[in-house]
């Protein structure tokens, strides 16, 4: 053999340490890519309306809240309209949604490859991510054109959502890869996973606002709902316009990356027998 | 040489049975049974199946090795750990360069994907940049055959096709080791040989082969070397021919002690053939008699046949040569309720191999033909022991006709004169 090969090898038991698994990663990172686009393929393809659901589903929901909370529950949005305040939470809040639901069953959808072939075991659940990403910049093109009538005031705070959004990301794929992984082993997760999210709604700050939690719950709040720091970001930054309070924000960004990096490390320590479970 | 793949005492467990997935309530009961034996400070006997037992063997690089053996002896298993899809319980797996897998039909190919997709998609996954790719394209569809349905979602493929798409993706995908298993039985004949021609290509260019089949014919045709699995552990490696022997004399015997004999029904009669050797054994020598030995049920007695038996060594039925009552311008046979016609043929000039005898019968008047030509029974010719220097002369020559019936109504039966 003329060329030098790389030379793997393969055991049990032993998990890669996470920085070699991250450099794997970085190998893979054109398979991830060629997950997220097969996914946004399959999944506007196979749908009659095609890329409209991306589009349909959190203004379906903007209806439902502006009738409940708006109208009859009467939730205080504070400066700005019911409407414009419920929107600029729910397309972040989708994205999120989307992503950790589509990221945990991505393993079963891809099983077919998983059974027969190798590569990163991360990469349809990263793939899945990215394309629920693909969503949300259609729900923003959404927002961005709907905002101004609803009572958004929208200004260049609108670009604090680019680092939002990569919060939320890191966020989705960390609770992805942990139910994902768990998925595999114990489908009774298929289950958990819509009550799941309806829960993580309500706990966070999508149809009514973060000041409605009382003062002395507020932190306790923040710290066992990452999310609710970046949804109120994108609240202030997207409706009112304003510069996002950073203290929330920056705990819910810390949590992100401690939540990322405990969902991968699970990930890990179980993947190895993800060909033998699925 | 260098090796190309490695196993160092491989052993391979899989919970419950085999692999399948587990139920939470499952494991929180196993939980609770290690919680106890640990309290109790006993050992917790490991459960599940050994899939692979302590396995070790190396593949030379640029050669072509087979792994065979009987249903659940590993293979496959062997193949995912060296794919690297599984993992071993214990033991290493080493494999030195990219590694191209058909495991089982449609390998690497997702239902919902088009071909096109699919083919982009294995690509990327095998590190393959867009370019290459590309050049690889209309390689793949040719070998595929499948211009028009290159658009259509795999899962609406017929198992032939998907199986034609998923051979040309990691065949053409530049391997260094192309790894198949058992997938060939599903094509066609023609695509078979194709297959079968690919793989040699890829040998000619110094790839390592790897190849699980129940084909023995292609396992003999391909590979020069191999190893025997069964239940998990080795029980022959080395030269091809060594381990197929060996491999074939634990078929024999299994079919010896379990009296695997197939029936045949067609019009009126149903047949049970098996092949026989002057020792009673499916097993003869070069130069030996064979006798093909057919039981025959008849639910009209009286009624005429006329017996033709051919004996194949691919497969396919293409006979090297045949033995037939037409031919031989011989009257039909009056079949009782219950008869055995034996069909003689003496002095076999095949070589040591697997050969397959086919057969047909056909009514003398009305009733067209009983049993269309199909495989009946198999018989493998083996090495003398004392004469390992039997004659070559013969193999590959598509013989004359080398017996005639003759029947006798003493006996009631067919044999050669």
């Amino acid at each position: 053999m003329a060329q030098a090969m790389v030379e793997m090898v393969i055991e049990g038991g032993h998990q890669l340490a996470l920085v070699q698994g991250l450099r794997e990663l970085w190998a893979f990172r054109e398979v991830i890519r060629a997950f997220a686009e097969q996914d946004t393929r399959l999944k506007y393809k196979q749908a009659a309306l095609g890329v409209a659901w991306a589009v349909i589903q959190p203004l379906a929901l903007l209806g439902i809240f502006i009738i409940v909370f708006g109208r009859i529950g009467k939730v205080s949005a504070g400066t700005v309209p019911y409407p414009a305040f419920a929107l600029a939470a729910l397309v972040p809040w989708f994205f999120l949604q989307t992503a950790v639901s589509f990221g945990a069953q991505s393993l079963l959808m891809d099983s077919a490859l998983v059974r027969k072939v190798y590569f990163a075991r991360e990469a349809p659940i990263l793939g899945a991510v990215l394309s629920s990403g693909v969503d949300f910049i259609f729900g923003f093109a959404v927002l961005l054109a709907l905002g101004p009538f609803l009572g958004m005031r929208l200004s260049w705070m609108a670009l604090f959502a680019v680092p939002l959004w990569m919060v939320l990301a890191v966020l989705a794929s960390g609770v992805a890869m942990a139910l994902g992984a768990l998925n595999v082993y114990y489908r009774d997760f298929r289950y958990v996973l819509p009550v799941f999210l309806q829960l993580w709604m309500f706990a966070s700050p999508v149809a009514y606002p973060l000041s409605a939690v009382p003062h002395r719950w507020r932190e306790l709040y923040l710290l066992a709902n990452p999310a609710a720091g970046v949804l109120d970001g994108f609240r202030q930054t997207l409706a009112e316009g304003r510069f996002p309070d950073l203290g929330p924000l920056l705990l819910s960004a810390g949590m992100a990356l401690v939540i990322a990096w405990l969902g991968y490390s699970l990930f890990k320590r179980i993947e190895q027998g993800f060909a033998d479970a699925i | 040489m260098t090796w190309a793949v490695r196993f160092q005492d491989v052993s391979k467990r899989y919970r419950g049975g085999g692999p399948r997935y587990a139920s939470l309530r499952d494991d929180l009961a196993q939980l609770g049974r290690r919680t106890v034996a640990f309290l109790r400070h006993n050992a917790v006997e490991p459960r599940g199946t050994l899939a692979l037992d302590r396995l070790s063997l190396e593949v030379e690089a640029g050669e072509a090795f087979a792994i065979i053996g009987p249903n659940g002896a590993g293979k496959t298993t062997a193949l995912k750990l060296l794919t690297r899809i599984s993992y071993p319980t214990e033991g290493r797996v080493s494999v030195r360069g990219r590694v191209g897998a058909l495991i089982e039909v449609g390998s690497g190919v997702h239902p919902e994907l088009t071909g096109r997709e699919n083919i982009w998609l294995y690509g990327r996954i095998m590190g393959m940049s867009r370019r290459e790719i590309y050049r690889r394209f209309d390689e793949i569809v040719d070998f595929a055959e499948l211009r028009h349905e290159l658009d259509v979602p795999v899962k609406m493929y017929s198992s032939g096709m998907q199986l034609r798409l998923g051979f040309a993706i990691a065949s053409h995908l530049d391997p260094d080791i192309f790894v198949v298993d058992e997938a060939l039985a599903v094509g066609d004949a023609g695509f078979q040989a194709k297959c079968v021609k690919r793989m040699m290509n890829l040998l000619g260019s110094g790839k390592t082969l790897l190849f699980v089949s129940h084909n023995l014919y292609a396992v003999e045709a391909l590979c020069a070397r191999g190893v025997y699995l069964s239940r998990g552990t080795t029980v022959a490696s080395g030269p091809i021919r060594d381990v197929l022997a060996r491999y074939l004399d634990d078929v024999d015997e299994h079919r010896a002690t379990g009296d695997a004999r197939e029936h045949v029904t067609g019009g009126p009669i149903t047949l049970s053939v098996k092949c026989i050797g002057p020792d009673g054994s499916p097993r003869i020598q070069t130069g030996e008699t064979l006798e093909i030995v057919c039981d025959v049920q008849c639910t009209h007695p009286g009624t005429g046949a006329y017996f033709h038996f051919g004996v194949s060594d691919r497969g396919q039925g293409n006979p090297l040569f045949l033995a037939s009552q037409i031919m031989n311008g011989h009257g039909p046979i009056r079949l009782a309720d219950r008869d055995r016609i034996i069909c003689v043929i003496p002095d076999i000039p095949l070589l040591p191999r697997i050969y397959e005898v086919w057969g047909e019968v056909r009514g003398d008047h009305g009733w067209g033909n009983f049993i269309t030509w199909q495989k009946l029974a198999t018989f493998r010719v083996v090495r003398d022991p004392k004469d390992a220097s039997a004659s070559v002369s013969h193999e590959g020559v598509d013989a004359p006709i080398r017996a005639k019936f003759w029947f006798d109504h003493e006996t009631r039966t067919v044999g050669s004169v």
